[in-house]
């Protein structure tokens, strides 16, 4: 091999490793953080600024933190990796698990530590018209916005809800060996407050 | 440091000063030496650390304790295998158990035992039909595991209990 192709070849395959680490460098601290609505105050039009931030806001709502608990299917997902629940766990009635297997039986009302186990007192599923999982942003949006999918609240509610509700809260300190929701809980809620307050508009995708 | 009081199969225990990140499976196995109870995976998947929960309203349930505080017990009623005898007069699930031969190595029996006595005090407040029978203890057992495979003797001793006193376990003229 010539010598110039040889330094094409190893500039070429420093570029594509440098690429990559500049990538995992990017998915491992960009999730972390959550932008406040300040910081879309260049976008002019009210709309795409307002869809712009439940765009934001998508980081949590798509989080393993939040869709495990909201599954496209009768069965809860766990870990960073959303595998199936095991022991296999269904929602019953009441999305606090089967007469013989309530959620409260092995999560109790904090996290255990040694047990790697997540805890609190209200754990149980979203109803299953909430359901999270598999869906883009712009579909948890219009979710969000229908009575008859979002637990029958107002968008108003909504705020309270991401913002303060400590369930919801649990998924910024959720123990060890899971990673938290980006940002903190008060600036989720900063976000919802800010998208209804622009018009609750959701984004194209 | 949590002050942890909890009756177990009828004896009050406590107020014990536990730490917070002790395990109810270590409280029972270490603390009080009660290793009937055993630890299997550590992670609330094959339920051999299940014990039984009796709750003020009557009910009971079957929970795991290796992935749940002591704390989390206080004030609880529990029972665990050491508890189902009177002496040395075994139940009749213990019996059964016994006579199918159900366990071998005997690592998930304690489980197993506590499960099948929960669905027995379930079935004698809400009978079920004699066709949904089946059914009825392949859900009540289902989640313990038992890697000696003893699962078909499990279902067919605690069937058996259930059979011989069909007037209190199963509705009637089904």
């Amino acid at each position: 091999m010539k010598s110039e192709l040889r330094f094409q070849l190893a500039v070429a395959v420093l570029a594509v490793a440098a690429s990559m680490f500049t990538g995992y460098a990017v998915s491992q601290t960009a999730p972390q953080s959550l932008a406040s609505p300040e910081s879309f105050a260049s976008i002019s039009d009210t709309d795409a600024r307002s869809a712009a931030m439940f765009t934001e806001l998508g980081k949590v709502l798509t989080h393993p933190r939040c869709t495990n608990c909201h599954p496209a299917t009768d069965r809860p997902r766990q870990g960073d990796e959303g595998r199936l629940h095991q022991p296999p766990v269904t929602r019953g009635a009441d999305g606090h698990g089967l007469p013989a297997m309530r959620c409260s039986i092995c999560h109790k009302h904090a996290n255990f530590e040694p047990g790697r186990m997540p805890g609190h007192p209200e754990w149980h599923l979203a109803p299953r018209e909430m359901a999270w999982e598999g869906k883009t942003v712009a579909e948890i949006c219009a979710q969000l916005k229908d009575p008859a999918r979002n637990g029958g609240r107002k968008l108003e509610e909504l705020i309270h809800h991401i913002g303060e509700d400590t369930l919801v809260g649990w998924a910024w300190a959720p123990g060890a060996g899971r990673s938290p929701v980006p940002g903190t809980q008060k600036q989720a809620g900063a976000l919802v407050e800010a998208w209804v307050k622009t018009g609750a508009a959701c984004p194209a995708q | 440091m949590t002050k942890l009081s909890l009756t177990i199969n009828g004896r009050a225990h406590g107020p014990v000063e536990v730490r917070d990140e002790l395990s109810m499976n270590d409280f029972l196995r270490e603390y009080l030496g009660m290793t009937g109870t055993k630890f299997g995976c550590g992670a609330a998947q094959c339920l051999s650390c299940a014990v039984i929960v009796d709750d003020p309203d009557g009910t009971s349930y079957t929970s795991p304790t290796c992935v749940a505080s002591a704390a989390s017990f206080d004030g609880k009623t529990i029972r665990t295998v050491e508890g189902h005898a009177k002496g040395d007069e075994l139940t009749a699930l213990q019996k059964a158990f016994i006579r199918h031969f159900a366990f071998q190595c005997g690592y998930c029996t304690a489980g197993f035992l506590n499960e099948g006595q929960v669905l027995l005090e379930r079935l004698a407040k809400a009978p079920v039909k004699r066709a949904d029978l089946e059914n009825t203890i392949a859900e009540a057992l289902d989640g313990h595991i038992c890697r000696c495979t003893g699962y078909i003797k499990y279902h067919e001793a605690v069937r058996d209990v259930i059979l011989a006193d069909s007037r209190r376990y199963l509705v009637a003229n089904q």
